[in-house]
C-alpha cells in the first residue's frame, strides 16, 4: 500500500465525522426550509419571513459584524503594539489580555447585562459620578447593538490581538531601525510599515472573526432578546415558537451570508500555506 | 514614551478585569449595594457570602453542573479518538492532499450552530438523543475536533521523521511505533487538545440550549435563570463556572494560538 494512501486514511474518520455532522444537517436545513407542514414543496416559508421583518434582521446582523470587527481590530492593534515591546510587567499583562477569551460567553454576556442595565447598571453608575443623567442603553435599535458589540468585542478581542501579534512579529526589526534613522516618527512608522506589513493577518482576522460575528447568538440572546432580532435570535425564536420549517428557512439565509463568507476566505487562503 | 505604554497597559488591564470585577462584586456584596440600587457603588462597600449560599441552597446547580463535566469529558475523549489518528495522518501527507482536508475542517467550523442544530433536534427526537449526553457531545464535537486536529497536527509534525523511519528499520509497527514511541513524545500536545477541547465544550451555549434544553448544561442554567430574574443564582453559578476555565486558559496560553483558533491558517 502506497505509504500516502495509508497516511489518508488515518484522516477518514475525521472527514466522515464532520461530513456527516456538519454537511448532511446544512443539506438537511435547507430541504426542510422548503416544505409544508404537510410535506410538500412550498416557497412560503421564505415568503412568510418578511413578517417577520427579515431585511431588518439582515441588516441588524451586518451593523453588528461590522462594528464589532472595527472594535476588536482597533484595539487589537493597541494591545498588540503593547506586546511587542519590552517592559516590565510584560509578562502578566499578556497573561490578563487573554483571559477574556477563557471567559464563557453566557458569562461575559451576564456580566455586560450588568454593566448596560437602565436602571442600576454600572455604566450608568460611573456616568452619575461625573454628573451626567443615566442612558437607557435600550432605547433604539442602535444602541442595544452597540450594547452587543461592546460586550461581544470584550470577549473576543484576545483572538483578534493573537492573530495580530503574530503577524506584528513577523515584520523585520530592520525595517523599523532604517525607518528611525530616516527620521520616520512612531505614528509615520505604524502606517508606512507595520499596517502594510500586517494586511493579510488583517485580513484573515476580519473574515474568520466576521464568520463568527455574523453567528453572533448566546450574547444578543442574554443581552438584548429578540428585539432587535439577528438572524440567529430570529431563527431561534422561530424554531421555539413556530415550526421546524420557518426556522429552516431563517437558518438558511443565514447559512447563505455564511456561504459567501466561506469562499471568500478560501479564496484569501488558498494561495497560503 | 515608556510612560505612556505603561498608561495605554494601565487602561487595558482595567478594560480586560472590569466585567470580572463587577461579577464578584455583585457576589459577595449585599444586594442592597449591588442589583437593587439605581447606582450601584463602583467599589466593595460590605460582603457577604449569603449571596451564594443561598444561590446554592435554592437553585439546582449540581445536575446542570455534572452534565457539563459528563458532556465536557466525552468530547475531550472523541476528539482524541478521532483527532490523534487524523492528526497524525495530516502530518505526515503532503501538503497538497492534507490541505484541503484542513480546508474542510476550517469549513466545517464556519458552518453556523443554529442551522446545524435546528435539524439535528427533529432527528435526535426520532433516535432518542434528544436531551441526552452522548447527543450534545457529539454535535459539539463539531466545533472541537476541527480544532483537536490542528493542535495535534501542529504537535506531530514537529516530531522528527527520522524517529519514525529508525523505529520502521529496528522493525516497529505503525502501531507501536505510535503506541511507544510518537504518543509518549507528543503528550503535551495531546493533553493540550483535550483540555482545549473540553473547555470548548464546557462553554458551549447554541448547540446546548436546542438540543438539551431540559436537563440544561451549565450554561443553560444561568441563562435560564437569567430570564427568570434570578440574577443572584446566575451570578453564584457563574463564577464557580468561570474560574475552573480562567485557570485553564492561562496553563494553556502556549496552545491558544491565533493560528489553531482561526483554522490553522498559517503565514
Amino acid at each position: 500500500m502506497k505509504p500516502s494512501l495509508k497516511y489518508f486514511l488515518f484522516t477518514l474518520p475525521a472527514i466522515f465525522y464532520v461530513g456527516f455532522f456538519a454537511f448532511y444537517p446544512s443539506f438537511d436545513a435547507i430541504y426542510l426550509s422548503f416544505l409544508n407542514s404537510q410535506g410538500k414543496f412550498t416557497l412560503d416559508n421564505y415568503k412568510e419571513l418578511f413578517y417577520f421583518n427579515i431585511y431588518g434582521t439582515i441588516e441588524n446582523t451586518i451593523i453588528v459584524t461590522v462594528g464589532a470587527l472595527l472594535i476588536q481590530l482597533f484595539l487589537a492593534l493597541g494591545i498588540a503594539s503593547i506586546l511587542t515591546r519590552e517592559f516590565r510587567g510584560k509578562k502578566a499583562f499578556s497573561t490578563i489580555s487573554i483571559i477574556p477569551l477563557g471567559v464563557a460567553t453566557v458569562v461575559s454576556a451576564i456580566a455586560f447585562s450588568f454593566i448596560f442595565q437602565t436602571v442600576g447598571g454600572y455604566a450608568n453608575s460611573f456616568l452619575h459620578i461625573f454628573g451626567l443623567k443615566g442612558v437607557n442603553w435600550y432605547s433604539n435599535t442602535l444602541i442595544s447593538l452597540f450594547v452587543v458589540m461592546i460586550s461581544d468585542s470584550w470577549k473576543n478581542t484576545p483572538l483578534v490581538t493573537l492573530i495580530i501579534l503574530s503577524g506584528m512579529l513577523s515584520i523585520p526589526k530592520d525595517l523599523y531601525y532604517a525607518a528611525s534613522l530616516d527620521g520616520a516618527g512612531p505614528i509615520r512608522r505604524f502606517v508606512h510599515i507595520t499596517l502594510p506589513n500586517l494586511k493579510k493577518f488583517i485580513a484573515i482576522a476580519l473574515i474568520i472573526r466576521g464568520v463568527s460575528e455574523f453567528n453572533i447568538f448566546a450574547l444578543p440572546l442574554i443581552l438584548i432578546g429578540y428585539h432587535p432580532a439577528l438572524l440567529t435570535t430570529l431563527a431561534y425564536e422561530l424554531y421555539s415558537t413556530t415550526t421546524i420549517y420557518l426556522s429552516s428557512a431563517a437558518a438558511v439565509i443565514l447559512l447563505a451570508f455564511i456561504a459567501v463568507l466561506i469562499v471568500i476566505n478560501i479564496k484569501l487562503g488558498g494561495g497560503r500555506k | 514614551m515608556s510612560k505612556l505604554i505603561y498608561i495605554a497597559a494601565g487602561i487595558f488591564t482595567i478594560y480586560f478585569l472590569l466585567p470580572l470585577y463587577i461579577l464578584l462584586m455583585i457576589a459577595f456584596s449585599p444586594a442592597k449595594y449591588t442589583i437593587e440600587s439605581v447606582y450601584p457603588p463602583l467599589y466593595f462597600k460590605g460582603f457577604t457570602l449569603s449571596n451564594l449560599i443561598y444561590a446554592f441552597t435554592q437553585y439546582d446547580f449540581i445536575s446542570p453542573f455534572f452534565k457539563s463535566l459528563a458532556v465536557a469529558t466525552l468530547v475531550g475523549i472523541v476528539a482524541l479518538i478521532i483527532g490523534i489518528p487524523a492528526g497524525y495522518g495530516l502530518s505526515r501527507l503532503p501538503g497538497k492532499v492534507a490541505y484541503p482536508v484542513l480546508i474542510l475542517l476550517l469549513i466545517t467550523n464556519m458552518v453556523p450552530g443554529i442551522v446545524v442544530a435546528i435539524p439535528i433536534s427533529a432527528e435526535f427526537i426520532k433516535l432518542g438523543l434528544y436531551d441526552s449526553i452522548p447527543g450534545l457531545a457529539f454535535v459539539q464535537e463539531l466545533i472541537t475536533l476541527p480544532l483537536a486536529v490542528f493542535i495535534l497536527q501542529g504537535t506531530f509534525s514537529t516530531v522528527s521523521r527520522d524517529i519514525e523511519y529508525q523505529a520502521k528499520i529496528d522493525g516497529a509497527s505503525t502501531w507501536s511505533f505510535l503506541k511507544n514511541i510518537l504518543l509518549p513524545i507528543a503528550s503535551p500536545g495531546i493533553a493540550a487538545a483535550f483540555l482545549i477541547s473540553w473547555m470548548f465544550s464546557w462553554d458551549e451555549f447554541t448547540y446546548a440550549v436546542i438540543l438539551s434544553p431540559i436537563h440544561p448544561t451549565l450554561p443553560i442554567e444561568i441563562y435560564i435563570n437569567i430570564t427568570r430574574g434570578n440574577e443572584l443564582a446566575a451570578v453564584a453559578f457563574s463564577l464557580v463556572f468561570t474560574i475552573p476555565v480562567i485557570i485553564l486558559t492561562i496553563a494553556l496560553q502556549k496552545y491558544l494560538k491565533g493560528e489553531y483558533l482561526t483554522g490553522g491558517l498559517k503565514s
